[in-house]
């Protein structure tokens, strides 16, 4: 028996028309059946023959949710230390490098000695 | 906590514009470095600011309309008004290539021998990888469709696939013309016949890189379920790019290679 969990519904949803089908193995063929198995396909159960997961979940839902938090953290740096460390960075090489430039002009601005 | 009571995106205060026009100043003073200092390290920094710069700005666009729901239709009239401004001021700036290629072949002068191609210059068979290239980006132009109505008819594989195909041929495309750039019988000092030749489909081949980029990050965020069939307004922007791209090549391929040669 191969249960899906609709990931709309939130319900599991057992014994759909066509058996469990990964990679497109052909169905009907006699094979040992598997103990119940509770994944997270992310096409609907209505889907008949579909692959469960195409390269991961969805996450966005989640992700709504860190950068709707109101707490007043632009959002630049929403997401915490990575941010925090990264803006850091490039901010350190702004001002060190214009400083760096600033310089690098005014010795190429030194007239050339014969 | 206050709502605003409109539909227009009032942006968080950004340290990007200051970092991105810094990285412009040192990128611009590092090249006049290193053609009189023979130092590359100015520029260097210039353009890690630059990436630096390019990557948090767009990674915050992408947080603010996919994560925090700004892009309201409004806003994204504002922005597709933007992306067609921008791709009309790049046809501007190929329209100069193509008049400097044009002003110079029309009426060729006697130091080039009085004819085009110039004495001397054996042109590249427009017939051979040329040709190629042009049905390798006719087809991408057909992928990056088909990828388009996967992502509306919500075929998230289909949709994964064609944009895959599409950025396959477009690194396909740069490594056909890194090769022809290689085996090439003439160089972009053999006289006005190289620099139009170079300088024109040089930063044709650029544009087809940064296009190949922004189609790669539009995959990034179809595989991370950022698209919906009604909101996709990066990848629409991307795909307009990339037909862009493959005009200028159709009139590259007309004018310097068929027309030309």
């Amino acid at each position: 028996m191969y249960y899906r969990l609709n990931a709309v519904t939130q319900r599991l949803t057992g014994a759909p028309a066509t058996v469990y089908n990964p990679q497109g193995l052909r169905p009907g063929v006699p094979s040992v059946r598997p103990p119940p198995v509770f994944v997270s396909p992310t096409k609907l159960a209505s889907e008949a023959g579909s692959q469960v997961e195409y390269l991961g979940a969805n996450r966005v839902p989640d992700l709504q949710k860190v950068f709707q938090r109101s707490d007043g953290v632009p959002v630049h740096l929403k997401r915490g230390l990575i941010d925090k460390l990264l803006y850091r960075t490039t901010m350190g090489l702004t001002v060190g490098g214009a400083l760096y430039c600033l310089v690098a002009l005014y010795i190429a601005a030194q007239p050339r000695n014969k | 906590m206050a709502h605003q009571a409109h539909a227009y995106h009032m942006v968080d205060p950004s340290p990007w514009p200051l970092t991105g026009a810094i990285a412009a100043l040192l990128m611009t003073s590092g090249l006049a470095v290193w053609f009189h200092f023979h130092s590359t390290t100015l520029m260097i920094l210039g353009t890690i600011l630059l990436l630096l710069t390019m990557f948090q700005w767009w990674r915050d666009v992408v947080r603010e309309g996919t994560f925090q729901g700004h892009h309201t239709p409004p806003v994204q009239k504002g922005l597709r008004y933007g992306m067609i401004l921008f791709i009309t001021s790049e046809v501007f700036f190929f329209l100069g290539f193509f008049w400097a290629f044009y002003h110079s072949s029309l009426a060729p002068t006697p130091e080039l021998g009085g004819c085009w191609p110039p004495t001397g210059i054996t042109t590249l068979d427009p017939f051979e990888v040329p040709l190629l290239n042009t049905a390798v980006l006719l087809a991408s132009g057909v992928t990056v469709t088909w990828a388009h109505h996967s992502i509306m008819e919500g075929e998230r594989k289909q949709a994964i696939q064609s944009l895959a195909l599409t950025i396959a041929l477009g690194f396909y495309f740069t490594f056909l013309q890194a090769m022809e750039y290689y085996e090439a019988p003439f160089t972009i000092a053999d006289g006005v016949y190289g620099s139009t030749f170079f300088v024109a489909t040089g930063f044709h081949g650029l544009h087809v890189i940064i296009g190949s980029m922004f189609l790669a990050v539009c995959l990034l965020r179809q595989i991370h379920f950022h698209f919906t069939s009604e909101h996709h307004f990066g990848f629409e922007a991307a795909a307009w790019y990339w037909h862009f791209v493959d005009v200028v090549w159709l009139f590259l391929y007309i004018s310097i290679y068929w027309w030309g040669s």
